[in-house]
């Protein structure tokens, strides 16, 4: 009786301490076990990577476990797991987060079997990811607030400058969205640095809010919150196929891309299961998954035919720029961003 | 310096001696904050403040030296404050209303189930039924024919945090106001007081520790909350957690985010301080062995019982209005352009996030039971004994509390990513960020409650041949059973439903329920966001349901408790 409240804290303090040596013994176990599994951290969501995964597992036997984060979360995970990862490879995301890992030594090399069948242009020069699809910025806007001011869809950068569009922009804050990014270095290659800047100042007075992520503002602008955006191809056709009165445009000054990619992650535990999601992520196999399955991205595989019009890139001004060029300048841009376009 | 040591080893030696139970006690609570609190905590302050090997504030003066992250600690202290006084405020009325009108009890039983509405739905939730009532466009701005309203802001971050903490001060004034006693009232009233003037001596100052602990816990919730002020502070209106997270997850900036995080500490630590000076000296006991036969507390004045009933009622329609929106929107075919009825969102709820909704549970049920023991014991032993360095077990034991969810997380993975401790993965670490981050309100509210509870009924117990560990059992915790279990709901209400730690610490084996919601929002999927919501409200309503039923119990035996040691004395 005299030791029960002693007891009590024993048994709770043993609790905590037993479960958490047995689960954490338990780990190198399950992740020693070759090609059964493959641990994934998603940056694609989780309803197309839910299908795309399905299809692997199909094709090869290998069982995939994933968590769905946001580019951001994702990398800040992986860099703090170094020491000991939890997942063999990141899939999707754009190619600057890899870029910006491999900085990290997050990554580890790794030349799927048809790499050479994917444009240079869209894998790493040193092996660190390969591309799985790539993603053109577009306009989105509101068939009802162009109806009743009437106006066309946008097709020029400086079109989102017209007053009528005053407080009723939305689109992604430059330091959390990748598609805010790829904004800026759109409009640094079109305008160059400084005017791009100017731009964007007088923009600001007809934004209402910059959303967290990239496509955040595109639900306030189908419901009419919002008018007009920016926003990655991908995130505009998902929510106009979902009904909405809403119209994808592109400027005729043209867009910059971003590749979504996939990479193995340095001391993979299931190394041999996350080669073969690589070698089947460049293999056509991918390409025609997202086709069938109407996930709009644009496969990095120029064999795979897109049956979508909407991602019919032969009518769209596409922009090139390089992904180590991205990287170097990202954290100056978002700086530059913040100092003098939403602090103004 | 010697002479100091030999001094607190000596006066170890006499505690250990004179009161084993809780000498032991006390070592295996330091033990684990060390492994829970401290060590996460100590490792990020390394990857903070240490550079190339020698301490530095580089990282520090680095973050600083943009005027919006100076613009982001002035938002942070303005929106806390403003936070604190008014979910303070709504609280107290709220359970005012509930404990000393004449309502009847089934509008009671409504105001209760309306004040824990906010709370059991994840934060982002409300918010995004706030923006389209109150944003562009939004439908009460068209039907008031409001025109020029931003709601992202300062505003409306205040409006949203407000309606999701006052909740948390609701429950720990009102256990308050139900313990106190109401012989008080008698005596007042029969001495000629006016209705009043019985409220403004009696009633608020002895409700004064439940103020000032619901203040201290609604001032850290909004000081730490990033995800409200992520979706409506737009950028005219930085706060400091916001601004942590979008430097660790925007630039990848681990070292300037947690540095920041860190200067969240000094405002809590000043809260946590000023709390002592105004309560540490008076005396809030009106609960002692020499009560008569229990009466039931006086009204409220009628002036005072009109303006409660306005606001309780606006208040309450407007939180319903805003769930309305959750709810029709979990049935809709595709949210405001097909308004077609359907099950599809349900039936994939139950399909796909059938994993989520059980390791949600099974995660919050083990923290609920763990936190709330560990919530007693640290509330009572920081309240009712005295041992070298209290102050600092004390805050000590609220640090996790304090700092931003996101940043604990962080922490978290940085500590117990490797052997020994190697958590990463495993169920031990969503219970373990869980528990000592939300056991703070059943700490708080156990020792609000203890302030109003005279010691002399324990000394009583002692000196009839009780030991200590006894007394504690049979005569402290039925007394404090309703606070313990406002405390226990508080905690389980917060591991079904918060997002902020755990963003970090959700893996490929355990998933939550709140991750997945979020993860609808952010692919647009409305609906299905909606019947995630409805399908964790739901849950957490029964679970409330039958906490509730706990509390009314132990509230009836505590009544009973007090006349029995009021008899044997």
């Amino acid at each position: 009786m005299k030791k029960k409240m002693f007891v009590m804290v024993c048994v709770l303090s043993c609790l905590v301490l037993a479960s958490a040596f047995s689960s954490g013994a338990k780990e190198p176990t399950v992740a020693g076990t070759v090609g059964g599994t493959v641990n994934v951290y998603s940056i694609m969501p989780e309803k197309y990577a839910t299908k795309v995964f399905e299809a692997f597992t199909a094709d090869t036997g290998i069982k995939v476990n994933f968590v769905r984060l946001s580019s951001g979360e994702a990398l800040a995970r992986l860099i703090a797991e170094k020491g000991n990862p939890q997942v063999d490879c990141l899939w999707g995301g754009p190619s600057d987060t890899y870029e910006a890992g491999v900085l990290e030594g997050v990554f580890a090399t790794y030349v799927p079997a048809e790499a050479d069948k994917v444009p240079a242009k869209y894998r790493s020069a040193q092996g660190y990811w390969t591309g799985i699809g790539i993603i053109p910025l577009c306009f989105l806007t509101n068939d009802d607030f162009l109806a009743k001011n009437g106006l066309k869809a946008p097709t020029s950068w400086y079109d989102l400058l017209d007053p009528a569009y005053r407080n009723g922009l939305q689109m992604a804050d430059a330091r959390t969205s990748g598609t805010a990014t790829e904004r800026i270095y759109t409009l640094v290659k079109i305008m160059g640095e400084d005017e791009a800047f100017a731009y964007q100042k007088k923009l600001n007075s007809n934004v209402q809010l910059y959303t967290k992520s990239g496509a955040g503002g595109a639900m306030p602008i189908a419901t009419g919150q919002a008018a007009s955006g920016v926003f990655y191809i991908v995130d505009a056709l998902d929510i106009q196929q979902q009904g909405y009165p809403l119209t994808v445009s592109y400027p005729v000054e043209g867009v910059t891309y971003g590749v979504e990619a996939a990479g193995i992650i340095n001391g993979a535990k299931n190394l041999e299961a996350a080669k073969t999601l690589m070698d089947w992520a460049a293999s056509k196999r991918l390409g025609e998954v997202m086709v069938a399955d109407s996930i709009n991205y644009i496969p990095t595989r120029p064999d795979v035919k897109v049956t979508n019009p909407a991602l019919d890139m032969t009518q769209v001004n596409l922009i090139e720029a390089e992904a180590e060029w991205k990287g170097e300048k990202r954290a100056e841009y978002v700086n530059r961003w913040v100092a003098e376009v939403i602090q103004q | 310096m010697a002479e100091g040591y030999r001094g607190m080893k000596k006066q170890r030696f006499v505690l250990l001696k004179k009161d084993p139970a809780l000498f032991s006690t006390l070592v295996i609570i330091w033990v684990l904050f060390g492994i829970f609190i401290f060590l996460p905590v100590f490792r990020l302050l390394l990857a903070a403040f240490v550079v190339d090997g020698k301490p530095s504030f580089a990282n520090l003066a680095a973050v600083m030296k943009t005027s919006y992250n100076i613009r982001a600690l002035y938002g942070s202290l303005l929106l806390a404050t403003t936070v604190g006084i008014s979910g303070t405020v709504l609280g107290y009325i709220f359970a005012l209303a509930v404990t000393r009108t004449t309502l009847p009890r089934w509008g009671k039983n409504i105001l209760s189930a309306i004040t824990i509405l906010p709370l059991i739905s994840p934060p982002f939730t409300s918010s995004i039924s706030l923006t389209l009532a109150l944003g562009p466009n939004g439908m009460l701005l068209q039907l008031f024919g409001i025109e020029n309203f931003t709601i992202y802001g300062f505003w409306g971050t205040w409006l949203s945090e407000t309606l999701t903490y006052f909740p948390i001060a609701f429950m720990v004034i009102e256990a308050i106001l139900n313990t106190m006693s109401a012989n008080l009232d008698d005596a007042a009233l029969s001495l000629g007081s006016t209705k009043w003037r019985l409220f403004r001596t009696v009633t608020v100052p002895l409700s004064l520790p439940g103020i000032a602990n619901s203040f201290l816990l609604v001032f850290g919730a909004s000081l730490a909350d990033f995800a409200t002020p992520l979706i409506l502070g737009g950028h005219s209106f930085p706060v400091l957690p916001t601004e942590a997270y979008l430097l660790i997850t925007g630039l990848f900036d681990l070292k300037g985010g947690a540095s920041l995080s860190f200067l969240l500490l000094v405002p809590a630590l000043i809260v946590f301080l000023m709390q002592r000076l105004v309560l540490g000296r008076k005396s809030f006991v009106s609960v002692t062995g020499k009560s008569g036969a229990r009466t039931v507390f006086s009204g409220l004045p009628v002036s005072l019982s009109v303006i409660i009933g306005i606001v309780c009622t606006i208040v309450s329609a407007f939180v319903i209005y805003l769930y309305a929106i959750i709810l029709w929107g979990s049935f809709v075919k595709v949210w405001s352009v097909n308004n077609t009825f359907t099950w599809e969102h349900y039936a994939y709820v139950f399909q796909h996030g059938k994993k989520a909704i059980l390791d949600t549970l099974a995660i919050a049920l083990v923290s609920t039971v763990l936190g709330s023991i560990l919530g007693i014991v640290i509330g009572y032993v920081t309240q009712r004994k005295t041992f070298p360095g209290k102050r600092f077990f004390e805050f000590g034991s609220l640090l996790n509390y304090a700092l931003p969810g996101t940043v604990v997380g962080i922490a978290y993975i940085i500590a117990f990513n490797q052997r020994p401790l190697l958590l990463t993965g495993t169920m031990t670490i969503l219970v373990a960020a869980y528990v000592f981050r939300y056991y703070a309100t059943g700490i708080r509210a156990v020792s609000a409650s203890l302030e109003q509870i005279d010691p002399a009924l324990e000394e009583a117990s002692l000196s009839l041949g009780a030991g200590s560990v006894r007394t504690f059992t049979h005569v402290t915790i039925p007394l404090i059973m309703p606070a313990v279990l406002s405390g226990t709901r508080y905690l389980f209400i917060h591991c079904m439903t918060a997002i902020s730690a755990t963003i970090f610490l959700v893996s490929v084996h355990w998933t939550l329920l709140t991750t997945r919601i979020l993860e609808s929002m952010t692919e647009l999927q409305f609906s299905q966001a909606s019947a995630f919501s409805i399908v964790l409200i739901l849950i957490v309503f029964a679970g409330d349901a039958i906490m509730r039923g706990l509390i009314k119990l132990s509230s009836m035996k505590f009544h009973q408790s007090v006349r029995e040691v009021a008899h044997h004395e």
